[in-house]
């Protein structure tokens, strides 16, 4: 029995997979605006000194990494407004929701990044009457990012996966035009594959880049003592 | 003569660990003083305990005949805005050089002029120029570590610090991770920078280097200075047993006397 494919009818809609890929892409890039300053300060006021900063930062972003990021989008669509009294569209809750989840794990890739920076950095830089402040803006952190970008690249992809979720709580991205477009025209087959395909699209090429850059990484390997 | 560092009954415990015990040093103006001894007698911890790398457990630490520190209940509280000033005005030279990859020798030099003394750019830019010539890398300034050599690295390690004109120059086994064709020109301009009157305080295993330069030299032992004196009373007629155990370890295999 062979299925006929007909994607005639799915492109005549495409428009409308273009703009729910145009509102994943809006939600994902609003995400990485606010959870990569969160995520650097997360990691900062967890490499802190003090206990009373360290421990619960660290509770905090625990909780985010390792609770699902359904059960957070919907505790922030539904229990933040009975517990609040503040109404939240699908839109800002998926952005909330998708910017703090993304923090914490940016916090452990920048945390990652630097405390894999040798301790003779922060010596040589102490030695010359740097500040820790000082030290890090202006020695460590340079060297860390380089290390993190491919660690880094991974989350973003990892993250535009997971706001397919959004769909969930009504918002127009791209799984859930698809699905309208699905239950409209019974071609669910031809519908997912094209979205498959668009979400391919864009995270190949970023995957592409990961490969490239641990490659190029590995084979430069820097230190300074060798 | 001037004090530039002295340092009274300093002690240093890590955990357990009591590894400085109790240690007296006066360094003065112009002065070589080398520290000799096995490795775990505390040469290393004395060192980094003068930058205020390590804090001291116990005891008084006086640069330029000042207290460092503030006296709170007979201790000392050492707060990191009281040691920032501290630490440029004393220059450190790495075992492993520690110099900054992502930046050039240059900008490796310019680094403390211009974030810590906030020097203009001109004047950072000069330092950064005149003190890589001063350790013969004027053609180098625009390399980055990777593609110096070890002993290159080393002597840029010697520029970036002697940039901030410190006032004494501490030396922590500094050629210990050169290959030994490269040892020379390290110890070369540390001799250069002794001549020159540069106060420096220096951890090293190469005693025909710590015979020519110092002025005197300690023998650390078991966190104690063991026996101080002249280069000819510490290595040429060493009064304590466990002084001339040590030397003698280090003179096992010796050349006779060769024509390089």
């Amino acid at each position: 029995m062979g299925y006929e494919w007909d994607f005639g009818i799915v492109l005549r809609d495409f428009d409308v997979l273009l703009l729910g890929l145009v509102n994943t892409l809006k939600i994902t890039i609003l995400a990485l605006l606010f959870g990569v300053p969160l995520g650097l300060g997360a990691a900062l006021l967890r490499l802190s000194s003090n206990p009373a900063v360290r421990i619960p930062v660290g509770i905090l972003i625990e909780f985010f990494r390792s609770t699902p990021p359904i059960v957070q989008l919907f505790w922030f669509f539904f229990a933040l407004p009975l517990l609040t009294g503040i109404e939240i569209d699908p839109f800002r809750a998926s952005v909330l929701t998708f910017s703090i989840q993304s923090s914490a794990f940016f916090a452990e890739v920048f945390r990652g990044g630097i405390v894999s920076i040798e301790r003779g950095q922060w010596e040589a830089a102490k030695a010359i009457g740097m500040a820790r402040n000082q030290t890090l803006r202006r020695i460590i952190l340079p060297q860390a990012v380089k290390r993190m970008i491919p660690a880094f690249l991974e989350r973003v992809i990892e993250l535009m996966k997971t706001t397919t979720l959004v769909a969930t709580v009504s918002y127009a991205d791209l799984l859930y035009q698809a699905n309208n477009i699905a239950q409209s025209t019974y071609r669910p087959l031809e519908v997912f594959t094209i979205a498959a395909l668009m979400y391919f699209a864009i995270l190949f090429p970023i995957s592409m880049t990961v490969r490239r850059l641990e490659r190029h990484l590995a084979r430069t390997g820097e230190t300074t003592a060798h | 003569m001037t004090e530039v560092l002295r340092i009274e009954n300093l002690h240093k415990s890590f955990g357990a660990n009591h590894v400085l015990k109790g240690i007296d040093l006066v360094v003065e103006k112009g002065q070589a003083v080398v520290l000799i001894g096995a490795s775990g007698s505390g040469k290393s911890t004395l060192l980094r305990c003068v930058n205020f790398l390590e804090t001291p457990s116990d005891g008084r630490v006086w640069l330029d005949g000042t207290l460092v520190g503030h006296q709170s209940n007979g201790a000392m509280d050492y707060r990191e805005s009281d040691l920032i000033p501290i630490r440029s005005h004393v220059g450190m030279v790495f075992q492993h050089f520690n110099l900054f990859p992502h930046m050039t020798a240059r900008q490796n030099v310019m680094e403390g002029p211009r974030t810590v003394l906030r020097l203009s750019k001109a004047e950072c830019i000069e330092r950064g120029e005149k003190y890589l010539r001063k350790v013969g890398l004027a053609e180098k300034m625009d390399a980055y570590p990777s593609h110096l050599s070890g002993g290159q690295q080393q002597r840029v390690a010697i520029a970036r610090a002697l940039a901030m004109e410190p006032r004494l120059m501490l030396f922590d086994e500094a050629t210990s991770a050169l290959d030994p064709e490269l040892v020379g020109e390290v110890l070369q301009t540390m001799k250069d920078l002794a001549d020159e009157g540069m106060t420096m305080l220096i951890v090293t295993h190469e005693l025909g280097f710590a015979y020519s330069v110092s002025d005197k030299i300690l023998f650390l032992h078991q966190g104690l200075i063991h026996e101080q004196g002249t280069p000819d009373e510490i290595l040429v007629r060493p009064s304590q047993t466990r002084t001339r155990e040590f030397l003698r370890g280090h003179a096992t295999f010796r050349l006779p006397d060769a024509e390089f």
